[in-house]
């Protein structure tokens, strides 16, 4: 389990974290969210040991993290690199030695990610001439190629076309499977809606909001009710309902934002007792809403 | 730890030998060593002209002619009195044919060359000197030179050398050293400086700090490039060995005349001028690539390389050029003190321990000076290495360097 326990981080005059603090179970998926210099890769750089926290503590199964814990780290960095001269198995397999692996496992391992990640034509050809969603995919294999206890993407799908995107988002499944826990920051919510069990909203270096996606929703104040026809028999119930908002619509639906406690089934009755209703939608909020409502943003 | 300096070291040094720019510096600093060993013949050969000659005359006088003219001349053949033509020379591959004709109490030389511009009359003159006098004098070979050599002892001082020569031959080849010892310090300096660089620039700096203690990356990069300079050197030295000449060498000694000549280089190097050689250059290394490396690491484009090289080259210099003037003065003020300053004292305590008897407290003072600065090199430059590699964007200030390295 990791425990990051009210971490702060200052550089000089600038506090880059002040207070965050989450917990991960073994084998959970969570997500780190926050817009740009929220100090989320902070964050991520203190839980691997390349930063020192001011002040917090940061917890591997109940301990301090050691050099000895993190060689059980593995972690891709929003600004990536590569050894452009080493082919593509050397440089996979530098980072397996770095990590601790000795021969033969290294070079299944290697061999095992060239062939998940489709690079076998390219196994033996310097790193410089990949395209750079190759170039991507053969980090990602150096900071899996261990089989890492946990293991920390910062961006892990910027660059990527959709194909390998997805390539990704299933290796990241299989290695959730096998136990790995991942924790993922990126800005493309609807995949970190499907990957994450858990997620933790951070801004101006400090929580905003945390736990599942449905705790998450369950603590959103307000519901989006959709209907159709948009005709005026429809709206009228809707000024019954205490606090509700109606939103701008041109689709032929009528949209209202309503209380979250708002009882949906009466509300359906009263609809229907004024008019034929061809579609009624309770919707639950977005993560993507629920990330702008915490960090105090409006979509545009 | 030691693991992972292994592994970093390992992958260094194969990825550093087969890099284009070691070769490029074995080939040319090979080519540079065989150059230079070869050199003096070749001048020799350029300004003195063709060395080929032919002797003519009769065989008693030409018996005691030829030695004297060996010494700068390549005799094809000793012939008897004859005519002289181009023929002849042509037959014996020579430039030039000394007819040499005997009379009562003196003797006569008449040169017939290919280019009459070529033959060196004074330095002729002055071979065959001794010649002259014992026809003159009456007198056999021992008494001219008795008579022709003013003696002269010299009484050294120093219990360091014998004799002026080895003295000599010893300030040759230390400056030899020294100065491989200042090609390969800022060789290598400046490859694992250009190593630190790629690692940051090409912003793989953050995958690997994270996979593997910044200690650890800096050791493993910075040993493998003395160990690479290591073997530069042995090559460089090896091959100079190798190619040595015996002809044209800065030392005066009959058994070490070239700096290069394995007898020369016995004749006067001690083994400890050959530890000291190493442990210095070692220190020295270790000192200029450590402070090379750290400042690498706050750059963000390779080419702001050439502007943070240019300050860290000043005491790298200033060192070569105190150590040679420590050569003629090893034991002055300035030359003591120096030797024991970090980052020149590497310099500049080989070049007195080569020339001169250093007190064993003085070089172990030094050496216990610069191990110890060598060590808090290595945690500043630690400090900054581990920072800077994850600092992109605007380049720090110096104030800000400083803060990181009172931290």
């Amino acid at each position: 389990m990791l425990e990051v326990d009210h971490v702060r981080k200052e550089f000089g005059s600038v506090r880059a974290v002040g207070d965050v603090h989450f917990r991960i179970e073994d084998g959970a998926t969570f997500g780190l969210l926050g817009p740009n210099g929220a100090g989320k890769t902070t964050t991520m750089r203190m839980i691997l040991g390349i930063l020192t926290p001011d002040g917090g503590a940061i917890r591997w199964n109940g301990a301090a993290v050691t050099a000895r814990s993190r060689r059980h780290f593995g972690y891709l960095p929003e600004e990536r690199g590569i050894y452009g001269k080493l082919k593509v198995r050397e440089q996979i397999a530098y980072f397996g030695k770095l990590h601790g692996m000795k021969e033969p496992a290294i070079g299944k391992r290697v061999a095992w990610w060239i062939e998940r990640l489709g690079l076998g034509v390219y196994a033996d050809r310097p790193c410089s001439e990949l395209s750079k969603g190759n170039q991507q995919k053969v980090q990602v294999a150096c900071a899996a190629v261990h089989q890492p206890q946990l293991l920390v993407l910062d961006e892990p799908f910027s660059g990527l076309d959709p194909v390998n995107a997805e390539t990704l988002i299933a290796v990241l499944h299989e290695l959730k499977a096998a136990g790995t826990t991942l924790v993922l920051s990126s800005h493309q919510m609807w995949q970190l809606e499907e990957l994450c069990g858990e997620f933790v909203i951070i801004a101006g270096g400090a929580n905003r909001a945390a736990g599942t996606l449905a705790e998450l929703r369950s603590a959103w104040p307000t519901r989006v009710v959709r209907v159709a026809p948009a005709s005026d028999e429809l709206r009228a119930p809707f000024a019954s309902v205490a606090g509700a908002r109606p939103l701008a619509r041109l689709d032929g639906t009528i949209e209202y934002e309503v209380p979250a406690a708002t009882d949906f089934a009466a509300l359906l009755k009263s609809l229907v007792a004024v008019a034929p209703v061809t579609r009624f939608e309770a919707i639950e909020p977005s993560l993507h809403e629920i990330y702008l409502h915490a960090i105090g943003e409006t979509a545009a | 730890m030691i693991a992972d300096i292994v592994t970093v070291f390992t992958a260094e040094f194969l990825r550093r030998v087969k890099s284009r720019a070691f070769m490029i510096g074995i080939v040319i600093g090979t080519l540079g060593i065989i150059f230079i060993t070869k050199m003096p013949a070749l001048l020799d050969k350029a300004f003195n002209g063709p060395n080929e000659i032919v002797l003519v005359g009769d065989r008693a006088l030409l018996d005691r002619a030829a030695p004297l003219l060996a010494k700068s001349y390549t005799i094809e053949a000793e012939l008897p009195p004859q005519a002289i033509d181009e023929a002849t020379l042509r037959a014996h591959h020579a430039s030039s044919a000394f007819v040499f004709t005997q009379h009562a109490r003196s003797f006569s030389l008449e040169v017939y060359a290919h280019d009459p511009g070529a033959v060196e009359v004074p330095r002729i003159n002055r071979m065959l000197m001794p010649l002259a006098l014992q026809d003159a004098l009456h007198a056999d070979a021992a008494r001219v030179k008795q008579l022709t050599t003013v003696p002269i002892a010299i009484k050294s001082l120093s219990s360091k050398f014998a004799n002026s020569a080895d003295a000599n031959a010893a300030r040759g080849i230390a400056y030899t050293l020294l100065f491989f010892l200042y090609m390969l310090i800022l060789i290598n300096s400046q490859l694992v400086m250009g190593s630190v660089a790629e690692e940051k620039t090409s912003r793989i700096a953050e995958l690997l700090i994270a996979s593997v203690d910044p200690s650890a990356l800096l050791a493993g990069k910075i040993l493998a490039g003395t160990v690479l300079a290591v073997l530069q050197m042995v090559i460089w030295i090896g091959v100079g060995t190798a190619f040595g000449s015996p002809a044209g060498g800065a030392a005066a000694n009959a058994s070490s005349d070239n700096i290069f000549s394995l007898a020369g280089i016995l004749n006067v190097i001690t083994p400890g001028v050959v530890i000291a050689f190493l442990a210095f250059f070692v220190i020295g290394l270790l000192q200029v690539s450590t402070i090379f490396a750290a400042f690498a690491s706050l750059i963000n484009r390779t080419e702001d390389l050439g502007s943070v090289t240019g300050p860290l080259l000043i005491p790298v210099v200033g060192a070569f050029f105190i150590a040679i003037a420590a050569l003629g003065s090893p034991d002055a003020p300035f030359a003591v003190v120096a030797s024991f300053v970090p980052l020149i004292a590497p310099f500049v305590m080989f070049s007195r321990i080569a020339v001169s008897n250093v007190p064993l407290w003085q070089f172990a003072g030094s050496l216990a000076i610069n191990l110890a600065a060598l060590y808090a090199i290595a945690i500043g430059a630690g400090k900054i290495y581990r920072v800077g590699m994850l600092l992109y964007g605007r380049a720090p200030k110096l104030s800000q360097v400083w803060a990181v390295l009172r931290s």
